[in-house]
C-alpha cells in the first residue's frame, strides 16, 4: 500500500466560478465607454476627455493613498472600482468646468463616500454621486450655470435657446432669446414660473418628435456623462449580457420616472411627458449606471423594485417642486440610505416557508 | 419527452462528468488491511462485537445496532480482526474503526435470499433493510429503515428516487444506472412496497440519456430534470418533481414524500432480494489530480489511496483531495481514509481546478441571492456571522442552509459564505440547546 499523503484542507465548495469583481468593475468602465466618445464628439477634449481623465486619475490615486495609509493592499485601487467612480462623478459635472473641479470632487467620493466607511463594500451611498452632491452643495454656481452646448467646441457661434436645446433647433420659438447656462430641466422647470401662455408653449415645445429625438442623440446641454443616450444604452446592454446589470433596479427606475413624470411632472394632474421625464437630467445615466450600484442598492428582488419605484418618484418630485432642476443623483443617494432597511423587509420568501400574512 | 423538470435558484458548475462517466465500473479486490468505520451513517455509531484476533467472515456483524438513528456494521471482507481503533474518517475528524486483515470475499448470502419479496411483509422488508445496515448512498447516510418508518399519522404517497447526480465529476450513480439497471429497479419496487405506495419515479438529469432510456426500457417512470445544480439535493427534487416544498424545520415525510438514492435502491435489492448485507459501493475516482479517472465497486474500508493507486495515482498536482464532489465533498488531510457507505466519489483537484482561497469584500452584488435555492440571503447572513450576531442571521433564516456551495460559488469576490454560514448555524444550535437546558 502507498505511503499516505497529506492534503490542505479547506472549507466546501472547491469549485469557483470565474467571475470576479475585478472583472465586473472592468466591465462596468467598458460599459460607459461609448458614451465617452459620445460627449468627446458633443462637448471636445478639452470639455469632457480631460475632466473624464483627470477625475479617474484622481480617484485611483485617491484609492491609493487611502490603502496606503491604512496599510491595506495597495493592489485594490487598480480593482476597478475606482475607475468607475471617477468616470461616473466626471459623467456628473457639467462639460467645460474648470479642471480641478472633478478632481475635488473624485477624492471627496473616494475618501468621503468610500474609504473612511471601510473601502470597497462598505459604503452606504454610490461615492461618485455623494462627490457630486460636496460640488453642488460647494461650487452651486459652477456645478449649473455656464452649461456648454453640444457643438459649440467647434462652432463657437452656436449657443443656447430658452429651451436648451441649441439655438438652431428652437429658432420656431415665439422668442428665442439666447440664455445660456440652460438644461432642457431648466427650461421645463422655468415653465412654471412664466404665465400660463408662454409656460404651456415652452412645454409644447419640449415635448416633441424633434425634441426627442435630439435628446436621444444629445443634441441638449447637460452634464458631461448624460446626454449621449443611445450610447449609454449601449452599454447598458453590454452589461445585460455579460450579465453584470439585473433588469429591476433600471426598469423600476426609468418606469418609475416615467409614470410619475407623467402623473406629477406638469402643471396638473396627468399633464407630464413621460418621455422627456425619461430622456432629460440624468435619468438614464442614474438608472442604469448608479442607481445599479451593487454596493448601495438592495439585494433582494422585492428590494430593488421597491429602491427603483422609491428614486423614481424622488426624482420627480424634486423636478417639480425642489429647488433644483433635476433630482436624480439625490433621489439615489436617499435611497441608498434606506438600502439596509429595505433589504430586511423584504427578505424572499424562503423554500417552504409558509408567512402568516401575506 | 416529457418536459424538463426544474426548481427555481441554482447555477452551473461545469460537469466535468468526461473525465470518468464512459469507465465502466470496475471491481477491485479488498486490499489487505480495511479499516471499517462503525459510525458509516448518521446518527450513533454502532457498538463494536469484535475484538482483536476474532476471525470475521465477510457479511457477519462486527457492530451492533446501538439506537433508533443507527445501524448494525458487517465485514465486507473474510479476514481477522488486527484491532480497534480511533481513524480519521472522511465525514467526521475521526471516529472508532475496526481494522481488519484481509483474507477472502468468498462466501454466500448472509440473509436468507428473497427473491419473492411480493410475499413478504412491509414489516419483514423494513427489518431486513434494517439488518443488513444500507443507509442513504447519496452522501448524508441517513438509516435507510428508518426513512421507512414515518411516525404514525405520516402518509406517504410519494416515492421518489434520487438519480440526478448534480456534483460535478460524480459519476457514480450515472454507471449504476445503465450497469445495474435491474438491481435498482428491484431495489425500487422493494421500498414502494414497503412504503405502500404505487407508481413510484427515478428523476435523472438529461446530461444522462442512457440511464434515462435504460429505465424507460425497464418501465420505470422517469422524471427528467434539467441540469442545474443542485438538482439532487431533496428539497430542490421533491419541488421539481412533486411542485410540494419541505416546510421549513420539516421533513420529506411531512409532505408525503420519500427520497432514496438509485445507490440506496440498489443496496435494499442487494439486501432483500439476494439477502446481502450492504459491504460495498461504487466510488467515482476523478479530478485533473488523478491520471485514470473511473468508477470502481470497492470494498467499505478500503482507503482511498489504494483507490487513487488503482486510477493510475496522483497527477503531478493535487491541490485538494476531497470526499465526494467539489461543491458539497469534504476536503481530507489524509488519503488515509477509509471509503464509506456514504463515500460517493474521490476527487484530487489541481491547483487550476480548485477554487481560490483568497476571499475579497462582498459587493452585494446578490448573485448569492438570486441562486441561493433554499431562497436565504447569504450575503447578509454571512456579514452577520463576521460580526457574530448570531441571533440576526437565525432571523434571516441561517438554519435553512444546506450548505450546497451555490452561494460561494457563484460570488466574485471568492467569500467563504457557506463557511460562514456554518458557523453562524453552529452558534445559534448551541445556544438553543443552553435555553433547552
Amino acid at each position: 500500500m502507498a505511503e499516505a499523503r497529506t492534503f490542505q484542507l479547506s472549507m466546501s465548495p472547491h469549485f469557483g466560478s470565474p467571475q470576479s469583481t475585478r472583472r465586473v468593475m472592468y466591465d462596468v468602465v467598458i460599459a460607459l465607454l461609448p458614451a465617452l466618445a459620445g460627449a468627446v464628439w458633443l462637448f471636445g477634449f478639452g470639455g469632457a476627455l480631460l475632466p473624464v481623465l483627470l477625475s479617474v486619475a484622481a480617484a485611483v490615486a485617491a484609492e491609493f493613498v487611502c490603502l496606503r495609509l491604512m496599510g491595506r493592499s495597495t493592489s485594490a485601487a487598480l480593482d476597478g472600482s475606482a475607475i468607475v467612480t471617477g468616470i461616473l462623478l466626471a459623467y456628473n459635472v457639467p462639460p467645460g468646468v474648470p479642471w480641478w473641479l472633478p478632481v475635488l470632487g473624485s477624492v471627496f467620493a473616494i475618501v468621503v463616500g468610500k474609504q473612511a466607511f471601510g473601502g470597497l463594500g462598505s459604503n452606504l451611498v454610490n461615492p461618485a454621486l455623494l462627490g457630486r452632491a460636496f460640488l453642488m452643495a460647494s461650487f452651486p454656481v459652477l456645478m449649473t450655470a455656464g452649461w456648454s452646448a453640444p457643438f459649440e467646441w467647434r462652432n463657437p457661434s452656436a449657443g443656447f435657446g430658452t429651451s436648451g436645446m441649441p439655438a438652431a433647433q428652437v429658432s420656431t420659438l415665439p422668442e428665442a432669446d439666447a440664455v445660456t447656462g440652460a438644461t432642457p430641466l431648466r427650461a421645463w422647470k422655468d415653465s412654471f414660473a412664466m404665465d400660463d401662455h408662454e409656460g404651456a408653449a415652452v412645454r409644447e415645445n419640449l415635448s416633441t418628435p424633434g425634441t426627442y429625438m435630439n435628446l436621444l442623440t444629445g443634441r441638449r446641454g447637460g452634464c458631461i456623462g448624460e446626454t449621449s443616450i443611445v450610447l449609454l444604452l449601449l452599454g447598458a446592454l453590454y452589461l445585460f449580457v455579460r450579465k453584470v446589470l439585473e433588469w429591476r433596479i433600471p426598469l423600476a427606475y426609468l418606469g418609475a420616472v416615467a409614470l410619475f413624470g407623467w402623473i406629477l411632472g406638469g402643471p396638473g394632474f396627468l399633464e407630464g411627458d413621460a418621455l422627456f421625464s425619461v430622456l432629460t437630467g440624468g435619468a438614464v445615466l442614474g438608472g442604469f449606471f448608479m442607481a445599479t450600484d451593487m454596493v448601495t442598492s438592495p439585494v433582494t428582488r422585492r428590494g430593488r423594485i421597491i429602491f427603483g419605484i422609491g428614486a423614481g418618484l424622488i426624482t420627480i418630485i424634486i423636478r417639480r417642486w425642489g429647488g433644483y432642476p433635476e433630482g436624480c443623483s439625490y433621489s439615489i443617494l436617499l435611497m441608498n440610505l434606506a438600502t439596509p432597511l429595505i433589504d430586511r423587509f423584504t427578505r424572499p420568501r424562503m423554500l417552504g416557508e409558509v408567512r402568516k400574512h401575506a | 419527452m416529457t418536459r424538463l423538470r426544474t426548481f427555481p435558484g441554482g447555477a452551473h458548475p461545469d460537469e466535468c462528468k468526461e473525465l470518468a462517466e464512459k469507465r465502466a465500473v470496475k471491481r477491485i479486490p479488498a486490499p489487505e488491511t480495511i479499516r471499517v468505520a462503525l459510525c458509516q451513517h448518521l446518527g450513533a455509531p454502532s457498538t463494536p462485537v469484535v475484538k482483536k484476533g476474532d476471525k470475521v467472515t465477510r457479511g457477519q456483524e462486527i457492530g451492533s445496532q446501538n439506537g433508533f438513528i443507527s445501524l448494525p456494521t458487517h465485514s465486507p471482507v473474510n479476514g481477522t480482526v488486527a484491532g480497534l481503533e480511533e481513524a480519521p474518517l472522511p465525514h467526521r475528524r475521526s471516529g472508532p474503526v475496526v481494522v481488519i486483515n484481509t483474507e477472502s470475499e468468498e462466501g454466500g448470502p448472509a440473509f436468507e435470499p428473497w427473491p419473492d419479496f411480493e410475499s413478504r411483509t412491509r414489516a419483514e422488508l423494513i427489518e431486513r433493510i434494517k439488518l443488513a445496515g444500507v443507509c442513504g448512498m447519496g452522501g448524508a447516510s441517513f438509516p435507510t429503515y428508518v426513512k421507512l418508518s414515518p411516525p404514525p399519522g405520516k402518509k406517504i404517497d410519494t416515492l421518489l428516487l434520487n438519480g440526478a447526480e448534480c456534483e460535478p465529476y460524480l459519476t457514480a450513480d450515472h454507471r449504476l444506472m445503465i450497469e445495474r439497471t435491474e438491481d435498482v429497479a428491484s431495489g425500487m419496487r422493494i421500498l414502494a412496497r414497503a412504503l405502500c405506495v404505487d407508481d413510484p419515479a427515478v428523476g435523472i438529469e438529461d446530461n444522462k440519456p442512457d440511464a434515462i432510456e435504460a429505465f424507460g426500457k425497464a418501465g420505470i417512470r422517469v422524471e427528467v430534470l434539467r441540469v442545474k445544480y443542485p438538482q439532487g439535493a431533496e428539497k430542490q427534487l421533491i419541488k421539481a418533481v412533486t411542485g410540494r416544498e419541505v416546510p421549513v424545520g420539516g421533513l420529506p415525510l411531512d409532505i408525503g414524500v420519500v427520497v432514496q438514492n438509485v445507490g440506496t435502491a440498489a443496496a435494499v435489492a442487494l439486501a432483500v432480494r439476494d439477502g446481502e448485507p450492504s459491504l460495498r459501493r461504487i466510488v467515482t475516482v476523478s479530478g485533473g489530480g488523478v491520471r485514470e479517472p473511473g468508477n470502481f465497486d470497492a470494498a467499505v474500508g478500503t482507503p482511498f489511496s489504494a483507490l487513487i493507486a488503482e486510477a493510475g495515482g496522483y497527477g503531478d498536482d493535487v491541490a485538494r483531495l476531497l470526499s465526494g464532489g467539489p461543491m458539497m465533498g469534504l476536503a481530507q488531510f489524509t488519503d488515509a481514509v477509509p471509503v464509506t457507505k456514504g463515500t460517493s466519489g474521490i476527487v484530487a483537484l489541481t491547483s487550476k481546478e480548485a477554487r481560490r482561497l483568497t476571499e475579497g469584500p462582498c459587493i452585494k452584488c446578490a448573485r448569492c441571492v438570486d441562486a441561493c435555492p433554499m431562497k436565504l440571503v447569504p450575503c447578509l447572513i454571512a456579514v452577520n456571522s463576521e460580526h457574530e450576531k448570531w441571533a440576526a442571521a437565525d432571523e434571516l433564516g441561517a438554519l435553512n442552509c444546506m450548505a450546497c456551495g451555490t452561494c460561494s460559488f457563484v460570488c466574485p469576490s471568492d467569500r467563504f459564505l457557506v463557511h460562514y454560514i456554518k458557523r453562524a448555524q453552529d452558534m445559534i444550535r448551541a445556544s438553543k440547546r443552553s435555553k433547552e437546558a
